[in-house]
């Protein structure tokens, strides 16, 4: 099974070819492009350059949030249309699950973080057991300060990930806190391709309901709930 | 050997509509979905960008499902994709821009980006088949009014457009200040049809430059007008400033479109984007250009305002000029006419 890849969730363009649990191609770009510029170039030069014909492709996996909002709109957008395009299936994978396959390592915790704007962060915390990342908690937004201490209380290691750095500005890493490196930490298309291998894939009309994942509703609606909180 | 048909998809999502549509050799609609928020925005008084990108993403691909299937059309047999690029929302104008691209490179056909203020121009080879350039068409939407010369399929030659507000921003404005709901121009439209036009004498600003609009002094008059009868406790005849305001804006459009007609001498203007949609412009500037041996085309309604067969339309002149975009095509938010 050949799946195509992508991950714009972050300011990393990643994007890979993944078949049965094997790497083929991976492209990734982090250098402040725009996705909107360099998503569909970057898969077309991966074609090329794998000579793997795009019609053969038989599910794409999109990294589908949390995230940043238009650039998770950009690939999902990218997603649904190929995979309509080529009629094949379609497969949403959490930002975080996806980070939480770059280190297939037991026994340690492994916390992805992605900024959540205003010194908050999302995350979720996992632990691989039999060949798969575990989701232990629930997706939660988190200040700085709250993430570290939750992580402090855990009695084992734990190994940030994703954009950690806006962590690390905020709040010194507790003493079973390690950062990984930033070969490890970055998005990459590859695990998002080989988590997506494992689950389901949307097919026919059911490929458009497929959302990202926001987390939370708009500023506006936010607002609005507030003013309004027999509506909400 | 019969000439081969030219079947164009075409895409938009620069505001609040999400469209798709199938065009025949570019001027035969077969099909025209539109996907409206207008209702979602509603409770906000306008376009909340980061809604309006959230649902441009839920209706994208169906919308696109729905024109191929509504023309008995498969995406094989598409010759081209056309998507607006610009000018709009950055974020709803990603949405659509990255279907298009991803859409046109997976089923192998050349994307071509599409400026929807031409799109809203072209709108009107759909309604008259004999319409040809070269002719002037003046541009009145929300976010521009411009008088623009159509000296070829793909030339155009911009003789003036507004130097503060758009035409229908002055509208959604004072419709606001009145309270009523979004979008403004059809309930000014509706309601000044009860009112009289001469009631209140609102300035018409022609500037010395005879193809340039401005609308900002205009829409501060109507403002303090409404300010100042409120302070002296009188009551205001809503449907009067409605209609006074209206007749002030379209006396403005009307003047400078005839002016530009005679200048160049044409004898086709066409009317162009959401404001295009307003019958006591539309008869008014009929009147106007008859008079000086003019013909007005307009869209019919459905193309009035935001849709993509206008943008498969004028996606087809491109093509069939050769010019294609490449997959690293961005959104431009701001696009110029001309
Ligand atoms: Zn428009």
């Amino acid at each position: 099974m050949l799946t195509l890849a992508l991950d714009t969730a972050t300011k990393v363009c990643t994007v890979a070819l993944v078949r049965d649990g094997a790497i083929l191609a991976e492209y990734d770009i982090s250098v402040g492009l725009t996705h909107s510029e360099g998503l569909m170039p970057q898969i077309d030069q991966m074609f090329r350059r794998t000579g793997l014909a795009k019609e053969a492709v038989d599910r794409v996996a999109v990294s589908i949030g949390p995230g940043s909002f238009t650039g998770l709109r950009i690939g999902l957008a990218a997603a649904q249309a190929m995979a309509y395009a080529w009629d094949c299936g379609l497969c949403g994978v959490n930002t975080l699950d996806g980070l939480a396959w770059n280190v297939p390592v037991p026994g340690v915790v492994l916390a992805p973080v992605l900024d959540a704007q205003k010194g908050n962060v999302y995350t979720a915390f996992y632990e691989w057991e039999a060949g798969t990342p575990r989701r232990r908690t629930d997706v939660v937004m988190l200040s700085a300060g709250e993430c570290m201490a939750r992580l402090a209380a855990l009695d084992r290691p734990v190994l940030l990930l994703g954009e950690c750095e806006r962590l690390l500005r905020r709040v010194a890493p507790a003493a079973n806190v390690f950062v990984a490196a930033p070969q490890l930490r970055l998005p990459h298309a590859a695990s998002v391709g080989l988590a997506g291998e494992g689950e389901d894939a949307l097919t026919g009309a059911a490929r458009f309901g497929l959302k990202p994942f926001y987390f939370r509703k708009s500023e506006a609606e936010e607002l609005w709930d507030k003013k309004h909180p027999a509506d909400a | 050997m019969r000439k081969k048909d030219i079947y164009i998809l075409g895409i938009e999502s620069s505001c609040d509509e999400t469209a798709a549509a199938v065009v025949k050799n570019g001027r035969q609609v077969l099909s025209n979905i539109i996907a409206s928020q207008i209702m979602v925005h509603r409770k906000f008084g306008g376009v909340v960008p980061e809604i309006a990108s959230r649902k441009h993403v839920e209706q994208v691909l169906p919308v696109i499902d729905a024109a191929l299937a509504q023309a008995g059309v498969a995406l094989a047999d598409i010759d081209a994709v056309a998507v607006t690029y610009g000018p709009g929302l950055v974020g709803a104008l990603l949405v659509g821009l990255s279907a298009a691209k991803s859409l046109a490179w997976a089923a192998g056909k050349p994307l071509i980006g599409v400026n929807h203020l031409e799109g809203h121009v072209f709108a009107n080879f759909l309604t008259d088949p004999d319409l040809e350039p070269p002719f002037l068409a003046l541009v009145v939407s929300g976010g521009h009014t411009a008088l623009l010369k159509v000296t070829g399929y793909n030339s155009f030659e911009l003789l003036g457009q507004t130097r503060d507000d758009a035409a229908g921003e002055a509208f959604d404005k004072i419709a606001r200040v009145m309270g009523m709901p979004y979008p403004g121009g059809p309930e000014i439209e509706k309601l000044a049809r009860t009112g009289n036009s001469q009631a209140i004498e609102f300035p018409r600003a022609m500037l010395d430059n005879p193809y340039e609009f401005s609308f900002s002094g205009l829409k501060s008059a109507v403002i303090n007008y409404l300010h100042n009868e409120e302070q002296a406790d009188r009551p205001v005849h809503k449907a009067d400033v409605a209609a006074s305001f209206q007749e002030a804006v379209t006396d403005v459009l009307v003047q400078k479109s005839v002016a530009a007609l005679e200048a160049a001498e044409l004898k086709d203007i066409v009317l162009a984007g959401g404001v295009s949609a307003n019958q006591v412009l539309q008869d008014k500037l009929a009147a106007a250009a008859h008079r000086v041996g003019a013909r007005l085309v307009h869209p019919e309604k459905i193309l009035c305002t935001d849709n993509a067969v206008m943008i498969a339309c004028r996606g087809y002149y491109q093509f069939m000029d050769g010019e294609a975009s490449g997959l690293d095509l961005n959104a431009d938010p701001s696009l110029k006419l001309g």
